[in-house]
């Protein structure tokens, strides 16, 4: 009788969740990370509170800054 | 469910996983949190972020636009929004983004993850330790 492979769905599911989206190309790998957290961290902050000036249905009556 | 911030979502597609995120559930990204990333793609502004996100190719830009379910999930917006706007007013007026966060908190093991602190914010930081949500940051 032939023997079946074992293979443990969870651990794989991990390891694919862990390598990240497989469609992003090495360039934009490195676009990402200097956006969260390299040089460009500060911008992509800033770009993200002005979301909620801009928009009051978004960031309410009150700009929810750190 | 593991909910996270616009940061930690873009680390996970970048494939730089954050130490100390939780890796063992999936991953949730609220809708209103996505929005905010698709407004770096779709409503540029003049700076260096904008100039340097518009040369990404078209394949590069989809995994935010449509992230690869195996990686990150985008919380279907429906099932929270009463929550959302109920939490909203309980807390003065905190908008979609925050009611529709502490909302997924709420729905998805009390807890939220930020990449940094500075994506808190004071309202969903009080609110949060006022509904018994743990908000956790690992940078």
């Amino acid at each position: 009788m032939e023997e079946m492979a074992v293979v443990d769905v969870s651990e794989e599911r991990r390891r694919r969740r862990r390598a990240g989206d497989p469609r992003l190309s090495a360039a934009g790998q490195e676009v990402l990370a200097r956006i969260t957290t390299g040089d460009l961290a500060d911008e992509f902050q800033a770009a993200l509170d002005a979301d909620l000036e801009a928009d009051p249905i978004l960031g309410g009556h009150h700009h929810d800054a750190a | 469910m593991i909910v996270v911030d616009e940061y930690l979502a873009v680390r996970v597609v970048g494939g730089r996983w954050p130490e100390g995120l939780p890796d063992d559930e999936d991953l949730v990204l609220p809708a209103a949190r996505h929005w905010r990333l698709l407004q770096r793609i779709h409503a540029p502004g003049d700076g260096q972020l904008s100039g340097l996100l518009a040369t990404l190719s078209t394949t590069d830009r989809d995994t935010i636009r449509f992230p690869h379910p195996e990686v990150l999930g985008v919380a279907d917006p429906r099932p929270l929004l009463d929550e959302a706007a109920r939490l909203a007013a309980r807390y003065g007026g905190t908008g979609w983004l925050t009611g529709e966060t502490l909302a997924a908190g709420l729905t998805y093991g009390r807890a939220l993850w930020f990449g940094t602190q500075r994506n808190v914010g004071r309202l969903l930081a009080s609110a949060a330790d006022d509904l018994g949500i743990a908000v956790h940051v690992v940078t």
